[in-house]
């Protein structure tokens, strides 16, 4: 009990961090020295601190005078949108398929598993053109076209997932006392591959910043001068040994909530660990489950 | 039929290991048969959706031209004629194991992608060793010390490759290794010496998947019976992760090193760009700008074909890992 | 256990052999520095053709033009055109002009060059199977034909452009490209030029050697490296780190960058390419209205985008041509920046606050984009940026249905230093470009495309200038400044026409 009371002090400040990133974007222009969009071309490129007219640019200007700190405030609504929506769209799709794929497996999941195999392959510039060739350029498209890109991997991942936990003995034991098969899955496969794909879930969303804005850049996405942190970044590209704040304070901004949301992501992990659930719980399918276990043949494999 | 009788059906071949090296090639067989029927409706997906996309002809015409003159282009390319037609075109040239030839470079889109890829697969495995190597190192330590300082230590380093961009690593490795330090060259090939900067970079977004996947996994391992029992039995550390957990903690492992190989094969653009690398991230990037259609769909039927293997391989290696898999997997790839 | 150590035995393996293999994929020019005679050029990309007949980007051109001999070339001072392969030329009648052939010359097989390789050069070119990007360029062409040292060539029509043109037109060896056909010829080239290809990476970098039997003045630079590095501060990083001499297309920004190092320094000459604006006067909404368009060519601060933005590499036009297109309309006063009479303007328009698209795509500077926007914005339009890639921009704005929006950003060149090149294509009614029809104005360019006297054709230009003056279907922003980084030692003269002849270059 201690332990788990320990995760959930360890989630709190991540938490925390996580949610003033979500109310600075809510509140952008509340919060925001600058018009993120006003520009003043004899201003460009000034450096961190820098003050003109009697107006301080805190994180310096970019290459059209424009405020850096008030464009990361107004970037953070694009790109945590983004971000989410396609970690949580791509994420769901993925692990359900992938589960199906495991669980069932049969036609049905040779057909989810060979659609992933090749829906990896596709290149995302060559995906992401064709996005916008069939659907036309939108922010859910952006959406579609990113989750389109990732489910495969959630899948795979939760792939592998099932085809181990379903082996193990505690699974056997309880599919062969003709227990319904979904309850099966959700009561102990799903726990058992979630923990996982959260971790890959925590991981994408940093990606999936980086990624749209590859988008914006083909049309796709959102269209200039609007703010998001991916165009930011790829905008100080060429600038990186001669206007440093470009795309190192963007930069900051994401990592701090790439290592905030997986320190998150650790503190759910633990919650859905299915050991600590199991201890949590009554002893007495602990019990039931031990017998289980020297019947059919132990959780270890012969190592 | 209820699930559990399908399950109780399709998995009677419990550590039946490969059940024999015929079983295996059956296996295999059935898979690429699969694999056939999957590359064909993807490359058919691409070929129509491409024409939707734009004109080749009009990006090929110089600025002054008409629009007979791009008519003209079309024709030649054979991209005047219904599109149903062009496709039956495309399937009878495959079949001849011909791909077609690019527009732009009018070298066979084969001969290009050849040229490009002994570049992107040196890159791909310097770069997924490193990863491998520096990703579950760190994944371990992060595990069995978790909550300490290593693990607080190396958490935010590992996620600091991840929330980096590329370029921006690339850049600053130039920077210090070539510009000023004149230890490595900076840009394109020159020999195995070129290949360390842009595999560092590559490594260093996939290290942090790598890593964090292997921190998770062992975590779940610690937490089971049996690592409970080894330790109560006062099994070492360093022990206990040699003989039980490296096995057990393989399967997750395995399946995102899987994708971080096939990712890595299908060509980093950005990093390509920044060091001039010629691999096929960066050919791939050029021909679907160009509307290179046969380039672009020889680059697809190549990517499948890796990723394809790359998962078959993948899922018989579970098999080896974990016996008991094996059943698992050849029940969902033979029905 | 047994598999981990086979895996790891497995990879160890794998990459022995590909180590081996690396060393197999011919470790070119360890050499970095440029010491005896060795120049290394950094390209923003590889080149799309290395056959002359192919393309003619930028890039192709700065590398194939050093493997081959032109007919004719252009002076890089006075800019006139100037013999080359060949030596004279004659006009027998409007539509026949007979070249006299260099003799003497020979490939690097050592077979002569004849005029019937100049013959065959051109044929090749207009030849619909071989779907040359150069056919445009030559289409006024009705024959060539070589016989000896002499080549006729005759037009459909009497063409004024026909030399500018055939300045371009690297003459290929006959033969040979009949033996080895086009793809091998493509893949290893071989001309007349003062370098011959040795071998190339593919994506990476193509590496030529002197010719030491060419006809010209022996060059100094013995070897030449042409790389193709895509991002500008990896190119830049190059020239800090010594690993190349000669950095192309650079941005005024890393120009900056670039004359604070006391190591390199920064070589610029004006194009004949054109940021311009042009407007939808046909289907665009409020850019139908003369008065609108006039308004949106005094919202935008030109001084501050070339003085700020464009760091000062670039010039003020009138028109969308420049100085070095022959009809450049001398008269005429260059565009101003006047908000107060945008503003006024707007108003009696009645278009206060209507929305305007400006089309445009990522092979464009955004900055440049983002800054006009923001300067028509504040005149009281709104404008929304609809960036797509090119091919789709291409398919937008080349629409006959002439629905891609009101405002198009691009850049023109037509590597012909002539007003033909440059007003006909964009304005014409009919043409791809055009948005715009005035019977009177396409009068005018018609008859100067057929006329051969220069004065004649200036004061046709002249006029037609007037009508785009009046009618404002597009506004020419500035001229380009191409810029490039170099070694402090290297002594090369960057020309209009961005032709980067090694030969004429030196390292100190």
């Amino acid at each position: 009990m201690s332990a788990k009371r320990k995760a959930d002090r360890r989630g709190l400040i991540p938490l925390i961090v996580v949610a003033v990133y979500v109310l600075v974007a809510i509140a952008a222009p509340l919060v925001a020295p600058h018009d993120p969009n006003g520009s003043d071309l004899a201003a460009r490129l000034a450096g961190p601190f820098a003050e003109r007219d009697g107006s301080r640019f805190l994180l310096g200007t970019d290459g059209l005078g424009r405020d850096v700190l008030s464009r990361i405030i107004f970037g953070a609504r694009v790109s945590l949108t983004v971000a989410v929506a396609t970690v949580l769209v791509s994420g769901v799709v993925g692990v359900a398929l992938g589960v199906l794929a495991g669980w069932r497996r049969g036609w049905l999941g040779t057909v989810i598993m060979r659609i992933a195999d090749i829906a990896l392959s596709v290149p995302f510039f060559l995906l992401a053109i064709l996005v916008v060739a069939v659907l036309g350029p939108s922010l859910v498209n952006v959406v579609i076209c990113l989750a389109l890109t990732r489910w495969p991997r959630y899948t795979r991942i939760a792939y592998a997932g099932v085809l181990e936990t379903r082996e193990r003995g505690f699974i056997r034991s309880t599919t062969a006392l003709g227990a319904n098969g979904w309850w099966i899955v959700l009561r102990h496969v799903l726990p058992e591959v979630l923990p996982l794909a959260v971790v890959v879930a925590t991981l994408e969303l940093g990606l999936m910043v980086v990624f749209e804005a590859s988008l914006s850049f083909i049309g796709l996405g959102v269209q200039p001068p609007t703010p998001s942190w991916g165009s930011m970044l790829s905008d100080g590209q060429q600038y990186v040994a001669t206007a440093w704040w470009l795309a190192t304070f963007p930069g900051l901004a994401l990592f701090g909530l790439v290592l905030a949301v997986n320190l998150l992501g650790d503190a759910v992990r633990d919650r859905l660990d299915p050991t600590r659930k199991v201890a949590a719980s009554s002893k007495r399918r602990r019990r039931k489950e031990a017998v289980l276990d020297t019947v059919i043949g132990t959780e270890q494999p012969n190592a | 039929m209820s699930v559990a009788t399908l399950i109780s059906v399709s998995a009677p071949r419990p550590r039946a290991v490969a059940g024999g090296t015929v079983a295996l090639l059956r296996y295999v067989g059935i898979r690429l048969g699969q694999a056939v029927i999957a590359l064909l409706g993807m490359v058919t997906a691409v070929f129509f959706a491409l024409r939707l996309s734009g004109d080749p002809a009009r990006l090929l015409a110089p600025q002054g031209a008409t629009e007979a003159d791009i008519e003209q282009l079309r024709h030649t390319f054979g991209l005047d004629v219904p599109v149903w037609h062009q496709y039956t075109n495309f399937l009878v040239g495959l079949l001849h194991g011909n791909v077609g030839y690019s527009y732009v470079q009018r070298e066979s889109a084969l001969l290009l992608i050849a040229q490009r890829m002994p570049y992107t697969a040196q890159l791909a495995l310097v770069a997924l060793i490193l990863s491998v190597v520096l990703g579950v190192v760190a994944g371990m330590i992060m595990a069995l010390n978790r909550g300490g300082w290593g693990d607080r230590v190396i958490t935010p380093i590992v996620l600091a490759g991840q929330a980096m961009p590329a370029f921006w690593t690339g850049i600053l490795l130039i920077l210090v290794f070539s510009v000023s330090l004149h230890l490595l060259p900076s840009t394109g090939y020159d020999g195995p010496a070129s290949l360390l900067l842009p595999a560092i970079t590559l490594a260093s977004l996939s290290a942090a998947t790598i890593a964090r996947v292997t921190r998770g996994a062992v975590l779940e391992q610690l937490s089971r019976d049996y690592v409970r029992t080894a330790r109560s039995k006062g099994a070492s550390t360093f022990r206990l992760i040699w003989r039980h957990l490296l096995r057990n903690v393989s399967i997750p492992i395995l399946t995102v090193c899987a994708l971080e190989t096939a990712n890595l094969l299908g060509g980093s653009v950005v990093t390509e760009l920044i060091f001039a690398w010629p691999g096929v991230g960066q050919l791939t990037v050029q021909s679907v700008s160009d509307r290179d259609f046969p380039v672009v769909q020889a680059i697809v039927i190549l990517a499948s074909t890796v990723y394809i293997l790359i998962n078959l391989v993948t899922d018989i290696a579970y098999g080896f890992i974990d016996p008991r898999v094996t059943a698992s997997v050849r029940g969902g790839g033979a029905t | 256990m047994r598999l981990l150590r086979s895996m790891a035995l497995g990879a160890v393996a794998i990459a022995a052999a590909t180590t081996l293999a690396a060393c197999g994929i011919q470790p070119t020019n360890t050499s970095s520095s440029g010491n005896n005679g060795t120049l290394t050029v950094d390209m923003a990309s590889y080149p799309a053709s290395l056959d002359p007949g192919l393309q003619y980007d930028t890039d192709s051109y700065s590398v194939y033009r050093n493997i081959f001999d032109q007919l004719l070339h252009r002076d890089s001072t006075t800019n006139k055109i100037v013999p080359w392969l060949a030596t004279k030329w004659t006009q027998n009648d409007p539509t026949t002009w007979t070249f006299t052939i260099r003799s003497g010359v020979k490939f690097a097989d050592g077979s002569p060059l004849t005029a019937a390789d100049a013959a065959f050069s051109i044929q090749r070119i207009l030849d619909p199977s071989f779907a040359s990007q150069q056919n445009a360029n030559f289409s006024a062409i009705a024959s060539a034909t070589g016989s000896g040292q002499t080549l006729t060539v005759k037009t459909k029509y009497p063409s004024p452009t026909l030399l500018t043109y055939l300045t371009t037109l690297s003459v290929v060896p006959m033969a040979y490209v009949q033996k080895v056909g086009n793809a091998a010829f493509n893949l290893k080239p071989m001309g007349s030029g003062p370098y011959s290809f040795v071998s190339d990476i593919p994506g990476s970098q193509v590496d030529l050697k002197r010719n030491d039997s060419w006809w010209g003045t022996k060059p100094s630079i013995s070897q030449v490296t042409f790389r193709a590095v895509p991002a500008v501060a990896s190119r830049i990083a190059d020239l800090e780190s010594g690993k190349a001499q000669i950095a192309t297309e650079l941005t005024s920004d890393s120009a900056n960058q670039i004359k604070g190092n006391s190591n390199l320094q920064v070589l610029t000459s004006p194009t004949e390419r054109v940021s311009y604006l042009a407007f939808n006067t046909i289907n665009g909404g409020p850019t139908n209205n003369v008065n609108v368009r006039k308004a949106i060519s005094m919202s935008i601060d030109y001084k501050s985008l070339i003085g700020n933005l464009e760091g000062g590499y670039a010039k003020q036009v009138n028109s969308m041509s420049t100085p070095l297109d022959l009809g450049y309309p001398t008269n005429l006063p260059n565009f101003a920046y006047n908000p107060t009479e945008a503003k006024s303007l707007l108003q009696a328009a009645g278009a206060v606050g209507q929305t305007v698209v400006m089309a445009t795509s990522p092979s464009y500077d955004p900055q440049i984009v983002q800054a006009i926007q923001a300067d028509i914005q504040a005149v009281g339009l709104k404008v929304q940026i609809q960036n797509t890639d090119q091919a789709t921009y291409l398919e937008k704005v080349q629409s006959p249905t002439h629905d891609w929006g009101s405002i198009r950003f691009g850049q023109w060149s037509c590597s012909c230093e002539d007003s033909d090149g440059v007003v006909y294509p964009l304005f014409h009614t009919g043409t791809i470009w055009s948005s715009y029809s005035n019977p009177q104005f396409d009068n005018l360019v018609d008859q100067a495309r057929q006329t051969l006297n220069q004065t004649t054709r200036n004061s046709l230009y002249n006029q037609a200038y007037g009508v785009l003056n009046k009618d404002l279907p597009g506004v020419g922003l500035f001229q380009i400044v191409s810029i490039y980084g170099a070694a402090k030692g290297v002594q090369y003269k960057p020309d209009p026409q961005q032709s980067f002849f090694v030969a004429d270059m030196k390292l100190g």
